[in-house]
């Protein structure tokens, strides 16, 4: 091996699937030296941000300054936070003069500790994308995470996220988040305010799937601590072209690029309003479909740097098929009537129930 | 002639807290209460921390520079060590009679405050109100409460608010019978039976460090095992359920849990022993028991 791919092969370098990628094709024992400096300058540069910026966590907190009960909701999370090295940036998008004096002046009421961590920054036109790349222009963060002012946190929400990023550094760092309804409803003093209706519900999977995906987004995005490489080296942005949607395709796109972390705890809620506006009716099917299938188009017109195991994975697949379908074809056989009838068949069935459970195993569902 | 702007007093009961957690509180109760006052809503404030821990939670120079930032938001702070666990309802009962003030605010310990928490408690408190509860975040309490109105069962004392007039008059809270839980539910039952409402006032937001699991269920600790079915039969007895009582206690024997079983054997020693209250509320004007709450809950 080389001198210059040795070097790349330091212990302190960023464990991003990129920086992988790029390490392993240095490890080529017959590269061009060339080649393998350059590879090795493009490593150096996927870990160089994270080594100056400061502070840990840049927050895109966005608003439209249309809910600022909630928003007030958002801000007392975001200060009860038990590690406290973040920065919080109020993208407050078309919002009113009215409405920027009332952010204004929940903000200046802040804690101190607290107030002189946040900037409010207007933004103005533009989709919901346009906000966020915005703050990514302002932030100074090592790391960036996306915060609606609707939703809500719990207090080891950036503490979770800092463990994680010391055991992964350069990965995107996914939570858990769980799901809530509210109802919009006046407040005795007439404030448009919110009434509870659910308990959290942990509706999402606990572990990332990169090929569940694929298909349609199963995170939340405040779920989600994007390393600051994935926009400032590698030049990532928010799709400001989609209605919506932008949060799966940087989900997808840089979780392809950079491989994920799971966090393994519930660090979030995200409410889901029934009455009332949100992005969920704001915007027809219509703006929907064409979102998804643009995200669809960007990312199937590019190769594709999938995780460590997906040979394995794959050829499973390939050879069983999902797990999943075989475990809900093997529940089926077990609640027929003809399951429970027939003892006999049970011991046929064994050897592939070993085979679900030898399979299940292998991609670690159970 | 214009009243006197209503003087209030906060407290908490600290127990094996860590210093930088309540730090954090006490900076978020005094901006509070600095904008309450800032609002015109409330005169003269104190934080009262009274510490029922073996040794004090924090040394003197550290409460100290918590009176500082009490004092350079306007008000002041006044630290207790009970040299004893005296519980949370005894300790608020003690904290309560270190003062004077036209307002309490019971609170919990490591709780944050958002700025205009106070200001609405306060707002909130019409003259038949006799508790007056902040809404908690990010894990909201499911019991149901009026439209409109706010009126509910009963509120929590993880932050409320009520008139140290109803305080009195009920004789604070219920110290001899409920040591760590429900003692909030006891004393809002009371309050309703002297004619007074308690309400749920969603505008007045408390983050409350609760977690929930991966599979977003509530993580049930020891003492809420112990306390809460210690307190289920106590409540069912002190508010005239015997036939609660009667299940309750069924429900205790056949579990397996251990504090489950020391729970109802403490109940039993004080049945024996004459040690529990004589029941109230005969004619089942205000307790609540419902599915195992003491409120309808809304999920």
């Amino acid at each position: 091996m080389n001198s210059s791919a040795q070097s790349l092969l330091h212990p302190q370098v960023s464990r991003s699937s990129l920086s992988d990628f790029l390490q392993g094709l240095a490890r080529e024992p017959l590269i061009q030296p060339e080649l393998a400096g350059v590879l090795k300058a493009a490593v150096d540069m996927l870990r160089a941000e994270s080594d100056v910026a400061s502070p840990f966590l840049t927050v895109l907190l966005r608003t439209q300054g249309k809910r600022i009960e909630t928003f007030k909701d958002a801000l007392l999370c975001l200060s009860a936070q038990t590690f406290g090295d973040f920065e919080v940036l109020v993208l407050a998008h078309d919002v009113e003069p009215e409405g920027l004096a009332e952010i204004g002046h929940v903000v200046a009421n802040q804690v101190e500790s607290f107030r002189t961590r946040i900037r409010i920054i207007p933004v103005e036109g533009g989709s919901r994308a346009v906000p966020l790349n915005v703050g990514l222009e302002e932030s100074a963060g090592r790391y960036i995470s996306v915060f609606d002012d609707d939703d809500l946190l719990f207090a080891n929400w950036v503490e979770s996220f800092h463990e994680a990023s010391e055991r992964s550094p350069g990965r995107l760092l996914r939570s858990v988040v769980a799901t809530q309804q509210v109802h919009p409803e006046k407040w005795a003093d007439g404030a448009d305010g919110f009434r509870t209706s659910t308990w959290p519900t942990a509706e999402y999977a606990k572990k990332f799937d990169q090929f569940d995906h694929l298909v349609v987004n199963h995170s939340p995005f405040m779920g989600w601590a994007f390393p600051r490489e994935l926009f400032h080296v590698l030049g990532v942005r928010f799709d400001e072209t989609l209605d919506v949607c932008e949060d799966w395709d940087v989900i997808v796109r840089g979780s392809l690029l950079m491989g994920v972390d799971d966090v393994p705890y519930l660090t979030a809620i995200y409410r889901r309003w029934v009455g009332g506006v949100s992005s969920y009716n704001q915007h027809s099917s219509a703006e929907w479909r064409s979102s998804e299938a643009r995200v669809i188009d960007k990312v199937n017109s590019l190769p594709m740097l999938l995780p460590a195991g997906t040979m394995m994975q794959v050829r499973t697949w390939l050879e069983f098929g999902k797990p999943e379908d075989m475990i809900n074809q093997l529940r089926d056989i077990h609640h027929s009537k003809g399951w429970q009838a027939l003892q006999i068949a049970r011991a046929r069935m064994a050897p592939a129930r070993k085979i679900v459970g030898r399979v299940a195993r292998l991609m670690g569902r159970r | 002639m214009t009243e006197p702007l209503p003087s209030l007093q906060i407290q908490s009961v600290v127990y094996n807290n860590a210093f930088s957690d309540i730090a954090a509180a006490v900076e978020a109760t005094a901006n509070s209460a600095r904008y309450a006052q800032q609002e015109g809503v409330i005169g003269e404030w104190v934080l009262l921390l009274g510490d029922c821990g073996a040794v004090p939670f924090a040394t003197e120079q550290e409460i100290a520079g918590l009176a500082d930032v009490a004092s350079a938001s306007g008000g002041s702070l006044a630290y207790t060590h009970f040299g004893e666990n005296l519980g949370s309802a005894g300790g608020h009962n003690a904290l309560a009679a270190q003062g004077a003030s036209a307002l309490l605010i019971i609170l919990n310990p490591d709780a944050h405050m958002a700025y205009d928490t106070i200001s609405r408690l306060t707002v909130a408190l019409l003259p038949d109100v006799g508790l007056v509860e902040s809404r908690q975040v990010p894990v909201e309490h499911p019991k149901d409460y009026e439209r409109g109105t706010g009126l509910t069962s009963w509120g929590s004392t993880a932050c409320a608010m009520t008139p140290r007039s109803v305080f009195d008059k009920l004789g604070g809270f219920d110290a001899a019978t409920f040591f760590l839980y429900c003692d909030d539910v006891d004393y809002s039952w009371r309050a309703r039976l002297a004619g007074y409402s308690v309400r749920y006032e969603p505008s007045a937001r408390l983050f409350h460090d609760k977690r929930l699991t991966l599979t977003g269920d509530w993580p049930v600790s020891e003492a809420e095992l112990y306390y809460s079915a210690e307190a289920a039969l106590l409540l069912a007895h002190k508010y005239s359920r015997p036939d609660i009582v009667a299940k309750v206690v069924h429900s205790l024997e056949r579990s397996t849990d251990l504090h489950h079983k020391r729970a109802l054997a403490e109940f039993m020693r004080r049945r024996s022993a004459g040690e529990l209250p004589s029941p109230i509320d005969p004619d089942h004007r205000v307790a609540q028991f419902e599915a195992g709450n003491y409120a309808v809950h809304r999920f």
